[in-house]
């Protein structure tokens, strides 16, 4: 059963196109993200899923019902995270979560929801002396303090601090155990790596790809040597020194011929008595799968 | 633009009809139905919400009850007899300035940072009707209004030594609440006009001084054009001072005349908001498409 179906979607502001005949269906309870650089049409396409905005053409149901008409009962099925937070800074955690919590008749404890996104020391503190990343908290609390069928999350750990980063993601991954459906909107790689069982990639306005995320990676071109080298290693051979990334101490070398560059690196490391543990090939990672697909022409390589 | 009727009726387009793919109680075509709560009981919490919001604004406190608690005990200081005829349009105009500042000034001012910061926007998408929303806003601004206004009654009581029969009280708090309920809602009817929240604080100041200051709450004015005495009594803040100043007086409630523009200003600025009311926050030219979208973030 689709908990989305968007068909033929197109939105127009004036002259410019911000989404082409996107198409795709989410199934009940996966977690699909949706990846794209900005102006692809990731944020037009999610807040007419979300009921904000109306298409210009073409047909979008969520839950089985149409986001622009459907009433009180149905955005009592939705959970949202906005793209910005968007809190009452005078009230205590607490008090925003009962306030929103009285709106569904089957909501959560409160105290449970301050359990679940990790806050029961800052209970009782106002929400405008809470850090970015605790507010970031807070919003996914009101989303999901009534039990929502469908959860929208657009960019939502975008500004936290990686521990902040993991702690969200963590919550969402209960929430998924729990067979919520979850449309997510992230910059992150990693994060739709971690999270997502599908990914929509968006270029364009347009869909460029609709795969799992190893099926996205597989299709991101020819296999990568990578090799984090010891801090004491001697300066690589010319052929491979330009694939190391500085900041990483990192080798990561897309090869079209993995033998004759894997004898090259061989090679050297014999050559310097370098340990070559934690040696790696394999597909491209999900950012370079990603970046692979923006940055074709024509956008589209694959549909899942 | 979004108004109020794009979310009004749960379960329920604005003109009343079921939603595609809905039944009329509110169950998707597909998966469960969702039990919701009675709406009183979201009404009592979206008031004791509102009422929490602007207890903790200082603006509302300051500028609602201590200045004209303070302006109010300084007038009284001057005076060694008084008498509640040369009291009255004090204490009124008083009442009246504290009702504009909690009801008008304070209100529309918050209601324009709460759309600004996205606030309003995750009320939009939540389960709670607009008119909920609304109404919860509305009656804590009356409230506190009223709270306020008897407040400043104890306090002329006290610096003056006057006494206030139960009748002149309660017809000095019911005419308040009319006061208020015109103030509110001329307030959220201005809204759309503010563009940010950095400007809702002087364009408001434009309205409330003026208003506050021609219909001679912080002190009578003399001198004034007749066709601005005459402006003055169309506006909401000299009705009120009018009504509560001949309650003191042991006059009636409130004129006809006063009721009428009260009235007036109470509907008009409710049927604008309805019409007009922005949810999402304003964005800067520079980040719209082309042909004003207003859907520019990151598309």
């Amino acid at each position: 059963m689709s908990a989305i179906v968007v068909k033929d979607l197109v939105k127009r502001y004036g002259g410019f196109t911000a989404v082409q005949d996107v198409s795709f269906e989410v199934a009940a309870g996966q977690v699909t993200a949706v990846l794209g650089p900005n102006g692809a049409g990731k944020t037009t396409t999610i807040e007419i899923l979300e009921g904000f905005q109306a298409p210009t053409a073409g047909t979008v149901r969520v839950l089985g019902a149409d986001p622009r008409t459907a009433g009180r009962a149905w955005r009592a099925r939705i959970g949202l995270v906005l793209q910005a937070t968007s809190l009452d800074a005078q009230l205590t955690v607490t008090e925003a979560l009962t306030v929103f919590g009285s709106l569904y008749a089957d909501a959560r404890r409160v105290g449970e929801v301050i359990d679940l996104i990790d806050l029961p020391e800052d209970a009782r503190t106002r929400i405008g002396a809470l850090s970015g990343g605790q507010r970031r908290r807070v919003d996914l609390g009101i989303a999901i303090i009534g039990q929502p069928e469908m959860l929208f999350l657009d960019e939502p750990t975008t500004g936290l601090d990686p521990e902040a980063r993991r702690r969200l993601w963590s919550v969402v991954e209960n929430l998924t155990a729990g067979g919520t459906t979850v449309l997510l909107t992230t910059h992150y790689l990693d994060e739709a790596q971690h999270l997502a069982s599908r990914v929509i990639v968006l270029a364009d306005g347009r869909v460029a790809a609709d795969a799992s995320p190893d099926q996205l990676r597989a299709m991101g071109g020819v296999p990568v040597i990578r090799y984090r080298l010891p801090a004491s290693a001697p300066q690589l051979p010319a052929s491979l020194a330009g694939y190391l990334d500085p900041a990483k101490n990192e080798l990561s070398l897309p090869s079209a011929d993995v033998t004759a560059d894997l004898s090259a690196l061989v090679w050297w490391a014999r050559e310097n008595h370098v340990d070559l543990t934690g040696l790696e090939v394999g597909p491209p990672s999900l950012e370079d799968a990603y970046l692979a697909l923006v940055s074709e022409p024509e956008g589209v390589l694959a549909h899942g | 633009m979004a108004d109020i009727a794009a979310q009004t009726a749960p379960g329920q387009t604005a003109q009343g009809q079921t939603a595609p793919g809905q039944t009329a109680s509110g169950q998707t075509a597909q998966g469960r139905p969702r039990r919701l709560p009675g709406l009183g009981p979201v009404l009592a919490t979206q008031v004791r919400y509102s009422l929490t919001m602007l207890i903790r604004n200082p603006r509302a406190l300051v500028a609602g009850l201590v200045l004209p608690g303070a302006l109010l005990a300084l007038q009284a200081g001057k005076a060694e007899h008084v008498t509640m005829a040369a009291a009255a349009p004090r204490i009124a105009g008083l009442i009246a300035f504290s009702a504009a500042a909690i009801a008008f000034f304070t209100h529309a001012n918050t209601l324009v940072i709460a759309r600004e910061e996205g606030v309003l926007r995750r009320w939009r998408v939540s389960p709670l009707p607009a008119w909920a929303y609304f109404a919860g806003r509305i009656v804590a601004a009356t409230l506190l209004t009223v709270a306020a206004g008897l407040v400043l009654v104890f306090v002329a009581m006290g610096m003056t030594g006057l006494h206030f029969s139960g009748h002149e009280i309660a017809g000095l708090l019911a005419d308040d609440v009319l006061g208020a309920l015109a103030l509110v809602a001329l307030g959220i009817a201005l809204t759309p006009l503010i563009t940010s929240a950095q400007a809702a604080q002087p364009m408001l100041m434009l309205i409330y001084f003026p208003l506050v200051i021609l219909s001679g709450e912080v002190g009578s004015i003399t001198d004034l054009p007749h066709w601005l005495t005459t402006t003055m009594t169309y506006l909401p803040a000299q009705p009120l001072v009018d009504a509560i100043s001949g309650v003191l007086h042991g006059g009636a409630l409130m004129s006809g005349h006063d009721l009428a523009v009260l009235a007036g200003w109470t509907v008009g600025g409710l049927l604008i908001s309805y019409r007009f009311f922005q949810w999402d926050p304003h964005r800067p030219a520079h980040a719209r498409r082309p042909e004003g979208s207003t859907t520019a973030r990151s598309a």
